[in-house]
């Protein structure tokens, strides 16, 4: 069954195709391209999604598949291999599904967007989606770091040309510019990192072979005293390694969005609908906490990035829950709950738990672009009018986004049965257990986890409440735009997924029952080919990574695992539903009115979001912009003042020795001679004639 | 009767001398090709004497070849006088200065 994975390429380059075809044909011979380009790209994500399906099922079969296919500077001579490669585990293969799904869905559901609305510039629209899959699948399955850190900064390309779509409004194209240079900031501490990791390692491969192993693996080695590297700033090996892990941490929290660098995403939103619901919830931003995933055995070595992730991730997601709760604009509520819900794959992710993090970056990518499919929808039937004061009542007239819409909020606001609710609770589980094991300081994250579930059941039925129930608050709503199947498929689509997504790792059922129905624990389990990248590797209580060097063990505070999982899934049900309870009590009548100046002073720091982007812009203007004044002195007077000062030089000495060219024929010939009897004679001293 | 080598480098030099002294002192064009052909020739004495000394050949051949090259660098050089002729209405060489930075 080799064959499947030689295809693997393929699934990054059939959407790859489809940017070039809207592009070239899109400029040259739009006639030809039906639907402004989005058919190319349907049938390409489409294929794309059946190799990825493919795929996966080669994989539960068992097989694996880790090869370079280009190397791109060898090893002979050079010190580090550089190439690209292919890496297909069972976290890639799970994430390739997600992303060509989602991706595929998006490109259907934009026929009725834009296509639809009348929008102008499809051709680059599509082209922009394509390129973005195409990146976004070739960074899933990348081998190594670098050319993982490549496709990294092409979707953040992508995130970029599609913020700015109706990039003649100045909204979309300063938050373009913002989105860019934000994430930027972090990718440039990526980049220091990757750089950090050749230098160490020697390679960076995130899964090698027994003679030449990956770089956390090697990493572990080291830290078990089998293996020695070198090391920079006179630090022991655990130090340098945290210093790496923190530096690509940087990456990591610029583009999932995460505290303080997530700025960037709300100003997101003056995208196109599809494309938040594409690259501003679901994938892109998902980049970065996969990114920490595919590399969970290097983190899992340090127990310091870990907390740091973890406090990062519990810190941002109560952070951007809490501004979430004022917001007036749909996609604004989203925006922020999408901050908040990455903040708990961090925190997941941080605590130790793998399996966690993972589930809630699955069941999250669903449900996260169902709600922004959702909302595009709504927006549709509103006229682009994304007030949700303007709108109330739509749930009789859209009933097929309404429901799914509903199935999207009860899984964000982690209401069980559905999928928030197994997942966000196997992250506080994770958290708290570690914990109340040997590391108290999560038990910190956790309380924070904790009090974003009360925040988020409240503002994501705030927004339920407010966009489809009680009366019409507007003429627009009165009577909404209808939508075509091309919005309703993809939403039911997700909807059923978002409900039942859940199911496939019930962790408190399997705890309660015994029964073996952890699927995706097994699935991450993988098979042997894999085991450096698995989570028995990563997280087994006894021998796994975490236990060896992070210490983190399973803490039950004298409850048994079983009686604490079933206690923490209880509170964390509670808070939800006393938070959407009480966003139901508020919002759900007829005419609702606003509560936010019950808030009080808090009102104000709400709504200018803690004034992070006043302080960040005065960072750039105080400190940056001086800084950068500075260095321009520099360059200008010292560095150019070298060069000007040689050249003038050069420059006086010319002009004066040019007199010596007056053209005379008799003064040139007197020249030669003089040249050739000087020669003579130097020659001469030279060969001792004299 | 055979004549020492010194002699033929000496007149060699001599005509040589001539001919640079002829360059950097006249500003009559056509003096100017005569200096020139003189220098070659100075050179075609060397070469001939040299042949003669060590009896072989090749100098003198090679001297023929400096002939015919002298031939046809006399050609062009009489072309440039013509051209020089008609534009400055003379064959002052220190005239000509118009080609200069």
């Amino acid at each position: 069954m080799a064959g499947v994975f030689d295809l693997t390429p393929a699934i990054a380059a059939l959407p790859f195709a489809s940017f070039v075809i809207a592009l070239v044909v899109g400029y040259t011979a739009p006639r030809l391209l039906p639907k402004g380009g989005a058919i190319p790209g349907i049938i390409a994500t489409g294929v794309s999604l059946a190799l990825s399906a493919w795929l996966a099922v080669t994989v539960a079969g068992g097989e694996t598949y880790n090869e370079t296919l280009y190397t791109w500077i060898p090893t002979d001579g050079a010190a580090v291999e550089f190439s690209l490669g292919v890496l297909i585990d069972p976290l890639s293969a799970l994430m390739l599904v997600i992303v060509s799904l989602i991706a595929f869905l998006v490109h259907v559901f934009s026929l009725g967007y834009m296509n639809d609305e009348g929008e102008t510039g499809l051709p680059r629209y599509y082209a922009g989606l394509g390129l973005f899959s195409a990146s976004m699948l070739a960074f899933v399955f990348a081998s190594n770091l670098l050319m993982a850190f490549m496709f990294f900064e092409l979707v953040g390309l992508c995130s970029y040309l599609l913020i700015g779509f109706w990039f003649r409004d100045p909204g979309p194209a300063s938050a373009a510019k913002k989105a860019f240079l934000v994430t930027r900031f972090g990718d440039y501490f990526f980049l220091v990192g990757v750089v950090a990791t050749v230098a160490t390692f020697g390679t960076t491969r995130f899964l090698g072979t027994e003679a030449a192993p990956g770089f956390p693996h090697l990493a572990e080695q080291v830290l078990a005293g089998e293996a020695t590297v070198t090391t920079f700033l006179g630090l022991g090996a655990e130090a340098w390694f945290a210093v790496i892990g923190l530096l690509i941490l940087g990456g990591v929290i610029g583009k999932s969005a995460q505290f303080p660098l997530h700025t960037w995403l709300p100003d997101a939103m003056e995208g196109p609908t599809p494309v938040s619901a594409l690259i501003h919830a679901a994938t892109m931003v998902a980049a970065g906490v996969y990114l920490v995933a595919r590399i969970y055995g290097f983190y899992a070595l340090l127990p310091t990035v870990l907390a740091v992730i973890a406090f990062v991730g519990g810190f941002t997601a109560l952070f951007a829950a809490s501004m979430a709760v004022v917001k007036r604009e749909i996609k604004q509520v989203l925006a922020y709950s999408t901050i908040s819900q990455y903040g708990y794959i961090m925190l997941g992710l941080g605590a130790g738990g793998y399996v966690a993090g993972t589930f809630h970056l699955l069941t999250h990518a669903v449900f996260k672009a169902l709600l922004f499919l959702g909302a595009g929808s709504v927006i549709i039937a509103m006229h682009h009018d994304e007030d949700m004061w303007k709108m109330g009542g739509l749930k009789d007239k859209l009933p097929v986004t309404y429901y799914t819409f509903l199935a999207g909020s009860l899984a964000l606001a982690g209401i069980v049965p559905f999928a928030g609710f197994w997942s966000k609770d196997e992250v506080l589980y994770e958290a708290l257990a570690h914990g109340l094991g040997n590391s108290p300081l999560l038990l910190g994250a956790y309380a924070m986890g904790l009090v974003a579930v009360f925040f988020t059941g409240f503002y994501t039925f705030r927004m339920v409440a407010l966009t489809f129930h009680g009366e019409p608050r507007t003429d627009t709503a009165e009577s909404p735009h209808g939508v075509g199947w091309a919005v309703k498929a993809p939403l039911v689509v997700l909807g059923v997924l978002a409900t039942t997504v859940g199911l496939l790792n019930m962790t408190p059922v399997a705890k309660l029952t015994g029964a073996h129905i952890e699927y995706l624990h097994e699935w991450l389990s993988g098979p042997a080919a894999t085991e450096l990248t698995s989570v028995h590797h990563y997280a087994n209580p006894d021998t796994g990574l975490l236990h060896d060097f992070a210490g983190y063990a399973v803490g039950t505070a004298g409850l048994g695992e079983t009686t604490l999982a079933l206690a923490g899934a209880a509170v964390s049900l509670a808070l939800a539903l006393a938070g959407a309870g009480l966003a139901w009590r508020l919002y759900a009548v007829p005419d609702p009115a606003e509560h936010t100046d019950r808030l009080g002073s808090a009102k104000t720091v709400l709504y200018n979001n803690y004034y992070q982007d006043e302080y960040q812009v005065w960072l750039a203007e105080h400190v940056t912009v001086p800084l950068a004044r500075v260095a321009d002195k520099f360059d200008q007077g010292v560095i150019d003042g070298v060069v000007n000062g040689v050249s003038s030089v050069s420059l006086f000495v010319g002009s004066r020795a040019r007199r010596i060219q007056n053209a005379v024929v008799t003064d040139n010939a007197a020249l030669l001679t003089l040249g050739l009897v000087a020669l003579l004679a130097a020659l001469g001293i030279a060969g001792g004639w004299f | 009767m055979a004549v020492d080598m010194s002699y033929y480098l000496l007149l060699s030099a001599a005509v040589f001398c001539t001919g640079v002294f002829g360059v950097l002192t006249r500003r009559n064009a056509l003096v100017f090709l005569m200096s020139v052909e003189l220098m070659l020739n100075a050179a075609n004495i060397n070469l001939v004497a040299f042949a003669w000394h060590y009896g072989n050949l090749t100098g003198q051949v090679f001297a023929l070849f400096t002939l015919a090259v002298a031939a046809a660098e006399v050609a062009v050089g009489i072309g440039i006088i013509l051209v020089l002729y008609r534009n400055f209405d003379d064959v002052d060489v220190t005239e000509a200065t118009t080609m200069r930075w």
